[in-house]
């Protein structure tokens, strides 16, 4: 613990005290401090993505508790997504990852996806190699965080340590100040809401997918750009009938059992405040919309998990289970900590080339 | 052709050729261009290469749709870049001199150092490439489907359900086998019209098979023995002084394969290295076809020289130096050319070149949405 301490001291050196007290939902997880601030500088920058476009910000603000705040992400140049950008909050602490959970590794693997995905940012990780050994401020922070110089593992290993670092702090959940509205609405979230029978656990999921009957976004198909994104993503995946296709299959991408079809992974509820609008595309725009979704017993499909069925929940019930939501909301992400504040992105010339060692 | 015409022709020739072998000998090893190989794989229809031209000019074959293969193979610069080295896809510059387009069906091998064997898989690897069209294939076809025009294309000229993205490339490759110049003054001369060159361009052509031996390796019709050799262009001086240039320096070296030693260690292009991965290939680069080049300055694999007359006096010097001079061809050496005879070879190879190929750029069609059927 002395150890943990000592490490969280130094990750969030130059941002408040306040922050080191911070009642978080679990234990920090233990990372190389100066690999996790090279992390969050990678986080920002713009050369990970193949034409200097995006950086992982560019989906993941850090004001939204690194949502995107839209229905849809966007994507790469020429793209546009089809799915909802989710939250990093708590992150480093998931089973799997991507709303269809076709990741079940580690951080540093969705970091390779995120970074490599030709609709994401679509980036050459061996010419972000280079990139990075063309800036001074990396070849410094790679060497601080024990690499001898930037490489393309390091690099994501960096941003598995800073993703880490991003932790939900002083919700009120956590800090023992929930509103009594919260407190009846926690009753009603285990009770007759029953939602906890999948959003379980100190992040409120239990990260397995199912299927709702979340009604699929019509933007998806509408949008030629979003739609040949979608083709791009079925057709790598080998979903069959991929251009006649009109829904998105989520979780079957993965397993390719039909019974799997357009489930997708429980999401995290920390944070919600920040994160509208909701759902793996972004459908509902309130968490009043939500909570109505699920107290009519979710949508329509025939693969429905049959858990879901209606509610009857009365006003001031759904009221109060929206604000036991909202208690599970914490402080901004906003904060030094967790943002590149210098604007030092940059190259410098390598001087006497021809001698130097590459 | 009756007889009595083919009996004319061939008197006519005879008589041109008697004409020309007393006052102006047609040098052996050369000859005038014909018509381009045309592999039985990928015939020539007018729709299937109307399909090429318009891939050829549409960004939609690219990973940010925007860089078109015209983007580096523009017509008004001589279906190349008139610039040392290529553009790059954004965020990235390349690393080598763009080649023009114009002949290029007539290559056994495409690029600098032969990696490509075909037209048809040159257009993919560089709608590929890191620094070029960065695509993938998934995402390139997907956004072909979109397009109502290119549907109805690939499946009239390929009978494709939807849109496959190797037949783009197969359309592409039919479009430049159309790219061909033929009828150059040089040709023509070849072909028997003793006026075709000035006297100052057949001074140049002597020169060329003669003192100068140029033609040791720019020989045949395309005046490319499409062999490779280090002539000791020297390096790109782009690496001295940019940093992106350096940046892309170790990524193509990274990319294309060396031991960690030669990563550490190399400062030039290895070139034909690359691939047989033999020392003695370090530095090597296919002698490229001197047709067209009034229009492809500047000159050598990474446009180290601007004018065609640099050109020559860079081998009338004897070649230059780089890090791999022990690769240096024996064959360059200097040429001991007065001034006068260097401006005559330089007016012999603009006869290499005819008009400038200009075309009107094609209307492009744009992905449209795409409704379930029903």
């Amino acid at each position: 613990m002395l150890t943990r301490t000592l490490l969280a001291g130094v990750l969030l050196m130059g941002s408040t005290a306040m922050a080191q007290e911070a009642v978080t939902p679990e234990p920090p997880i233990e990372v190389n401090a100066a690999r996790a601030e090279l992390g969050k500088r990678l986080f920002y920058d713009t050369r990970l993505s193949g034409d200097t476009s995006l950086s992982c910000a560019s989906c993941h603000h850090p004001d939204k508790a690194f949502a995107d705040g839209e229905a849809l992400s966007q994507a790469y140049t020429g793209n546009a997504h089809f799915r909802n950008s989710p939250t990093l909050a708590n992150v480093g602490f998931r089973a799997a990852w991507l709303h269809d959970g076709r990741l079940g590794t580690n951080l540093n693997d969705v970091a390779r996806e995120m970074i490599t995905e030709t609709y994401l940012m679509n980036m050459d990780m061996r010419i972000m190699q280079e990139r990075l050994k063309q800036d001074p401020v990396y070849v410094e922070m790679f060497k601080a965080a024990g690499m001898s110089e930037p490489s393309n593992g390091g690099a994501r290993n960096a941003l598995m340590d800073f993703m880490k670092t991003i932790q939900s702090r002083n919700a009120p959940y956590d800090t023992g100040t929930m509103s009594s509205a919260a407190l009846r609405g926690q009753l009603i979230f285990e009770g007759k809401g029953n939602c906890v029978a999948c959003h379980s656990g100190p992040r409120f999921t239990d990260d397995k997918p199912y299927n709702t009957g979340v009604p699929t976004n019509p933007a998806i198909w509408g949008e030629p750009e979003r739609h040949s994104t979608f083709v791009t993503y079925a057709k790598f995946f080998g979903v069959p009938a991929y251009m006649t296709l009109r829904e998105d299959l989520g979780a079957y991408v993965r397993t390719h059992r039909p019974e799997t079809a357009r489930s997708f992974l429980t999401p995290t509820l920390r944070e919600l405040t920040y994160t509208a609008p909701y759902m793996h595309n972004g459908t509902f725009e309130t968490l009043e919309d939500v909570v109505d979704f699920y107290d009519a017993g979710g949508g329509d499909d025939p693969l429905k998990d049959p858990r879901l069925q209606p509610l009857e929940l009365v006003p001031s019930e759904k009221a109060d289970l929206v604000a036991f939501l909202e208690s599970l909301s914490g402080e901004s992400f906003d904060i030094d900590a967790y943002v590149w504040r210098a604007d030092d992105y940059g190259y410098e010339v390598i001087e006497d080339w021809r001698n130097v060692q590459n | 052709m009756s007889l009595r015409s083919t009996l004319t022709a061939l008197a006519a020739l005879a008589i041109a050729s008697a004409a020309g072998a007393q006052d102006n000998p047609r040098p052996e090893g050369l000859a005038p261009l014909g018509p381009p190989p045309i592999p039985a794989d990928n015939p020539m229809t007018p729709e299937k290469i109307a399909l090429g031209e318009k891939l050829f000019f549409d960004p939609i074959l690219s990973g940010n749709y925007g860089m078109a293969c015209a983007a580096c193979h523009a017509p008004e610069a001589g279906w190349a870049v008139q610039a040392p080295i290529s553009f790059g896809y954004p965020g990235t510059t390349h690393w080598r001199n763009s080649q023009t387009i114009i002949n290029a069906a007539y290559y056994g091998k495409l690029f600098w150092a032969g990696a490509s064997g075909s037209l048809e898989h040159q257009a993919r690897s560089a709608a590929r490439g890191g620094v070029a069209g960065n695509g993938e294939d998934d995402m390139m076809e997907s956004r072909l489907a979109f397009v109502p025009e290119y549907r109805e294309a690939f499946r009239e000229v390929f009978g494709d359900d939807w849109p496959s993205v190797r037949n783009a490339y197969m359309a592409i490759a039919a479009y430049q086998r159309t790219l061909v110049q033929t009828d150059t003054p040089f040709d023509a001369y070849m072909k028997g019209d003793d006026d075709a060159l000035s006297d100052e361009q057949k001074r140049g052509l002597e020169l060329f098979a003669g003192k100068a031996n140029c033609i040791a390796c720019h020989n045949g019709p395309l005046l490319s023995d499409e062999a490779y050799y280090n002539t000791g262009v020297p390096p790109y001086d782009g690496w001295e002084d940019d940093p992106i240039a350096q940046i892309t320096y170790r990524f193509e070296i990274y990319a294309k394969g060396v031991t960690e030693a030669k990563y550490r260690k190399l400062k030039d292009d290895p070139g034909l290295y690359f691939r047989t991965k033999q020392e003695s290939d370090m530095g090597k680069f296919r002698t490229p076809s001197l047709r067209y080049t009034a229009y492809t300055f500047p000159y050598m694999h990474n446009g180290m020289i601007e004018t065609l007359r640099d050109v020559v006096v860079f081998y009338n010097e004897g070649g230059g130096d780089n890090e791999f001079a022990a690769n240096k061809s024996a064959q360059i050496q200097p040429l001991g050319l007065t001034d006068p005879e260097i401006d005559d070879l330089v007016a012999f190879l603009e006869s290499l070149s005819g008009d400038e190929i200009l075309i009107d750029y094609p209307d492009l069609p744009v992905m449209e949405p795409l409704p379930a059927q029903n």
